[in-house]
């Protein structure tokens, strides 16, 4: 059924020889109005790199600037920035509008892109038998709103936003401060930016809705779908249910900062903490968005490299169904400050401790399919097992957190920015390390150097852990999130986490050095180049796949592959 | 599936439908928080959201129950934001009988020589108080303006619920703050 | 007294309705309020006006033990705490929630190195197909449910503590967030509104006090009496934190929020605003120094204040104030009650 819609949909362009396998278009046809997966699913991972290759950066000043206490760098940032005159005050704004932009990039224009716009892209339509996405063109639509989304948040640092110039409001854009607080446009722009890269993300996930439930290949049930494409699934779900609410409450901040409307604003008889209501409301399921991806590209690894079938195929589908849909009542959580009656802290801690519980299937699971496999360890490999560790760490921080009464010590502190940072930078983004080591030489057809890649592994497990785990330290002392400085007790962790982050950037040099190394001397890639245990549709085609794959469509017997 | 009588491009169509309008939905939902979160405070006194009776509803409670039961302190906690204008209760506190009907006074001068007009919003400690703190009449309800100089003492005419002994939660509960912020109604044309 | 209650909460009302960006204008124009408010006595208002902008309470603020109340060097832990709930709370991650943290990753741990060793290729070239096993994935789903509600006692046993509401005979202080400083208020003992800013780094060293932690006017609380903060914001929002107390609660504009504790033992303790406010988020550090009662009510009386049921000073309000704003004692610090006798006589009630 699914053939007769692709060739539908192809026999649109003139240009597209859908009869001709790998016939491409033009380089500015190709790469500027893609409707091919493959290709919208290159750029989004090239976008994601030069975004994360920023937003790395942005927290390299970080790291510069709080590895000894006092203000090192700030002020001349800040004269770089706003001129030679610019104040202290204008110094510490470009701090705020330095960690806002951090968390946005990473957030927003890193991890989302790349986990779902990357190898969603790439591997959803591959991994279920289908030619393409859905909607191509409204594939390619999404990807270029994310361009001009960058760009507003990037020139929103240019444009006066309070204090200083740019949006000092915190990825979390709290009203009032972000609109008594902040005057000037950068806020606006930076409000837009999200308006943009959400509408991006909404109709992403649309077409991968409508991809998975309408494009499988014959004998490709729902309980026979690799979990990536699970995974893949309910991210698209969540997407679909909690950006909207997003969307509303940065409409109204817009609203209120512009138009005099009084949604958060008390003066008016508005409530501030309704925004933070919303905010997180879309923002738990959020983290979730970041991370359920990456633990299917972790049980596709895992299943690889033991070759062996996913251990609880169904518990761990329904897993992320669960820990999606629960996702959606904790969010609270993130408010245990603001002042709530202890009867609905209660239930928020609660809550909150029941996602323990699918999460652990999943970790058990996956140690469960090692168990009795035949284990090998590519770097891909190494990657996963690296998050399975570190995604437990920052797992248990969570239950920590999870308690109302135990968070009132560290709520805002480090010990939070340590425990996101090991459950997003050390487990949402080794999942992209993990996933990219795995498919790169799919994508590319060139084999990397597997030298480079575990070393890779070893400098920047090393640096990232040296990087956030002494942040657990320095929140239980006391110390809070986003300053510039802190005082002079706090300075020997935060000096250890300072040099962590430069073997983390050594790390981070390796990785292209490699990808590098690939394009240069790599080998070529056979088509299923990781042998017995890759058993998922991917691994029957070439590499790179043919442009246009599966124009017979593959039928899936009923032995299965899980 | 839908598929076996559906084209495929119309199931595709179909899915994709739907699902715009479950985000629209949410969109919607987003919107819709502002009254419901509202109704939702009023309802359960959450973030300290008082409750608000008519002069005749407080006097049927008043027959079904007379004022006796625990005695409570009310503190009364006044803050200025933006307007010029010095606001304070006339007592800082006083002692009431769960029950009971009570008046405070709370008393704003305008110290500027414009007139203005000034809107108070307000919020009782402990939360779980706020389902019980009732007000029959409250200067809170309306928008205010004082001439240049004016002084004009502002009654609050409230009653704790005789519920509020049964509530578990607030078996502990000696003191509940109401406590009232003036902010400036910001268009003057609105003083009218 | 009632009269001399207006007073004190319309000066302190006044102070509120300052909201410039810096400290200083903040007095300076609370000031220029209190002498348009108080057109009766000017001249008062103006003396106690420059007595003000001076303000250095006649109270000599003790010096901080190094190793209470603030971050160690190189500490691995959370601030020994000077609470009862602090101590529960403590208690509990230190012999609940650290352990079940360090079991889990250890077992996570173990149990990848066992896999990797024993089920490595070279040891185990066949893998079986084994992909289900009802019993073991029930115990890894029961198990956990068991841990967290062995977790979740002691948590709403620490939640209800924290939230049981203040007795009658507690001490009432008002803290409001302001950008970027605190303010504090004594309401049952008359003292007005005073500004607590972050003392300059070289200052701070100079007194013996660790930077950007110490505030030129510190919070002064009695011990073992309990306290009831009520807390409000008068911008964006800021965040009242002490880690020595185990207290966080936000200060939102427009809205009152409490929050009780007790603390055992004199001493300084700091904290910092603790949620995102602008520009000098950083540079808004809270100082509390915790004295014995008969200390705190001394306190209170260098500050032109009264200690609730102090009898002579509510019989005679206004022969009260006379003496305490002639006190030589008292002349620097008496600026904020004698900035409300000023105001008195201009309200009339």
């Amino acid at each position: 059924m699914s053939t007769t819609t692709a060739d539908d949909f192809h026999g649109a362009h003139a240009h597209d020889d859908h009869h001709d396998s790998d016939h491409k278009p033009g380089f500015f046809a190709r790469w500027f109005m893609s409707t091919n997966h493959k290709d919208i699913g290159t750029l989004y991972l090239i976008f994601a790199i030069m975004a994360g290759v920023i937003g790395g950066a942005i927290s390299g000043l970080m790291r510069a600037e709080l590895a000894n206490p006092g203000i090192q760098y700030l002020h001349g940032w800040a004269q770089m920035m706003d001129g030679p005159d610019a104040t202290m005050d204008q110094a510490y704004h470009l701090w705020n509008v330095l960690i806002t932009a951090h968390g946005l990039i990473m957030v927003f224009f890193m991890v989302m892109p790349a986990i779902i716009g990357g190898f969603g892209n790439w591997f959803v339509p591959i991994m279920i038998g289908a030619p393409d996405m859905a909607f191509p063109r409204m594939n390619n639509i999404s990807f270029w709103l994310l361009i001009p989304a960058f760009a507003l948040l990037l020139g929103s640092t240019f444009v006066p936003g309070g204090s200083g110039n740019g949006a000092g409001t915190g990825w979390t854009v709290y009203a009032p401060l972000s609109t008594s607080g902040s005057p000037g446009p950068a806020v606006d722009m930076a409000i837009l930016s999200l308006h943009l890269a959400g509408a991006s993300s909404i109709l992403g996930a649309v077409n991968f809705i409508t991809t998975i439930f309408n494009m499988r290949a014959p004998g490709m049930t729902l309980h026979k779908m690799p979990l990536f494409v699970w995974s893949v699934l309910v991210t698209a779900f969540l997407l679909l249910l909690a950006l909207p609410v997003l969307a509303a409450a940065i409409t109204m901040l817009l609203t209120d900062r512009n138009f005099h409307t009084v949604f958060y604003d008390a003066a008016g008889g508005g409530d501030p903490e309704l925004y933070q209501h919303l905010f997180w409301f879309f923002g738990h399921p959020e983290v979730y968005i970041m991370i359920l991806p990456g633990f299917g590209i972790i049980s596709q690894i895992i299943s690889t490299f033991s070759r062996k079938p996913v251990f609880g195929y169904l518990g761990m589908a329904y897993a992320m169904v669960a820990i999606g849909v629960v996702g959606f009542i904790v969010w609270a959580h993130h408010m245990f400050t603001t002042g709530m009656t202890v009867n609905v802290k209660m239930y928020f801690t609660a809550a909150t401790m029941v996602i323990a519980v699918p999460t652990g299937v999943k970790i058990f699971s996956w140690i469960a399919t090692m168990w009795g496999g035949s284990l090998s360890f590519k770097t891909p490999m190494v990657w996963a097992l690296g998050f399975i560790f570190l995604f437990t760490v920052g797992g248990v921080t969570g239950v920590v957190l999870a308690n109302g009464g135990i968070d009132d010590n560290l709520h805002d502190t480090y010990y939070v920015v340590a425990h996101f940072h090991y459950v997003l930078s050390l487990g949402a983004v080794f999942a992209l390390f993990a996933g990219f080591y795995y498919w790169f030489p799919k994508m590319s057809g060139r084999m990397y150097s597997e030298f480079l890649g575990q070393l890779h592994f070893w400098v920047f497990f090393v640096g990232v852990n040296m990087l956030f785990f002494p942040m657990h330290f320095l929140g239980m002392s006391g110390m809070q999130r986003r300053v510039p400085d802190y005082t002079d007790a706090l300075a020997y962790w935060n000096g250890i986490a300072s040099y962590g982050y430069q073997i983390m950037g050594v790390g981070v040099v390796i990785f292209f050095v490699n990808i590098i190394y690939a394009f240069v001397a790599g080998k070529k890639a056979e088509g299923n180049y990781w042998g017995e245990g890759a058993t998922t549709l991917e691994w029957t085609l070439s590499s790179p796949p043919p442009y246009h794959q599966f124009e017979t469509l593959p039928v899936i017997d009923d032995s299965g592959h899980h | 599936m839908a598929a076996t009588t559906l084209s495929p491009q119309r199931a595709k169509r179909r899915t994709a439908f739907f699902a715009a309008l479950a985000a629209l939905a949410m969109l919607g939902l987003g919107f819709a928080s502002v009254p419901l979160y509202r109704l939702f405070c009023q309802a359960t006194g959450y973030g300290g959201t008082t409750q608000r009776v008519t002069e005749a509803e407080a006097a049927a409670i008043a027959r079904a129950s007379q004022g006796e039961g625990r005695q409570l302190s009310i503190r009364f906690d006044s803050n200025v934001n933006g307007v010029p204008w010095a606001f304070y209760p006339e007592k800082k506190s006083m002692t009431v009988g769960v029950g009971g009907k009570s008046m405070a006074i709370f008393i704003a001068k305008n110290n500027s020589d414009k007139p203005i007009t000034g809107r108070a919003v307000f919020n009782v400690t402990p939360d779980v108080a706020g389902p019980y703190f009732t007000k029959i009449q409250c200067f809170c309800f309306t928008e205010q303006t004082l001439q240049p100089g004016q002084e004009v003492r502002m009654p609050v005419l409230f009653y704790v619920d005789k519920k509020f002994l049964d509530d578990p939660d607030d078996k502990d509960v000696q003191e509940i703050t109401l406590s009232y912020t003036f902010y400036p109604v910001e268009k003057p044309a609105d003083q009218s | 007294m009632n009269r001399r209650i207006n007073a004190f909460m319309m000066a302190m009302a006044l102070g509120l309705s300052a909201l410039a960006p810096s400290s200083a204008m903040a007095q300076a124009e609370a000031v220029n309020a209190a002498a348009q408010a108080a057109p009766a006595a000017p001249a008062a208002a103006n003396e106690a006006g420059n007595a003000a902008t001076a303000a250095k309470p006649a109270w000599d603020y003790a010096k901080p033990v190094a190793t209470v109340g603030q971050p160690q060097p190189g500490e691995m832990t959370f601030q020994e705490q000077f609470t009862p709930n602090g101590h529960y709370a403590l208690w509990m991650h230190d012999n609940i929630l650290l352990w079940v943290c360090i079991i889990i990753s250890v077992f996570v741990l173990a149990l990848l190195l066992y896999v990797m060793v024993r089920f490595r290729r070279s040891a185990n070239p066949v893998p079986s197909r084994t992909s289900h096993n009802t019993l073991i994935e029930i115990l890894w789903t029961v198990i956990p449910v068991f841990i967290l509600i062995g977790i979740a006692i002691p948590s709403i046993d620490l939640l209800a503590r924290q939230f049981k509401p203040a007795p009658k005979d507690a001490l009432t202080v008002k803290v409001t967030g302001y950008q970027w400083y605190w303010g504090y208020e004594y309401p049952d003992n008359g003292i007005p509104e005073f500004v607590s800013n972050m003392l300059p780094p070289e200052k701070a060293l100079e007194r013996g006090e660790p930077r950007l932690l110490a505030a030129d006017n510190r919070m002064v609380l009695p011990v073992g009496v309990p306290i009831k903060l009520i807390i409000t914001g008068s911008d964006v929002i800021h965040s009242f934190s002490i880690p020595a107390f185990w207290v966080k609660e936000d200060a939102v504009p427009g809205r009152l929020n409490e929050r009780t504790f007790t603390i055992e033992k004199p001493g300084v303790y700091y904290g910092v605003c603790s949620e995102l406010c602008g520009a000098r988020h950083g540079f808004m550090p809270i100082a509390v120094e915790a004295v014995s009662p008969d200390k705190f009510a001394q306190w209170v009386k260098a500050q032109g204040g009264k200690m609730p049921g102090d009898k002579s000073a509510e019989a005679a309000p206004a022969a009260a104030s006379v003496p305490a704003a002639a006190e030589p004692a008292a002349a620097t610090n008496a600026a904020t009650p004698a900035a409300a006798n000023a105001a008195a006589p201009a309200t009339k009630s």
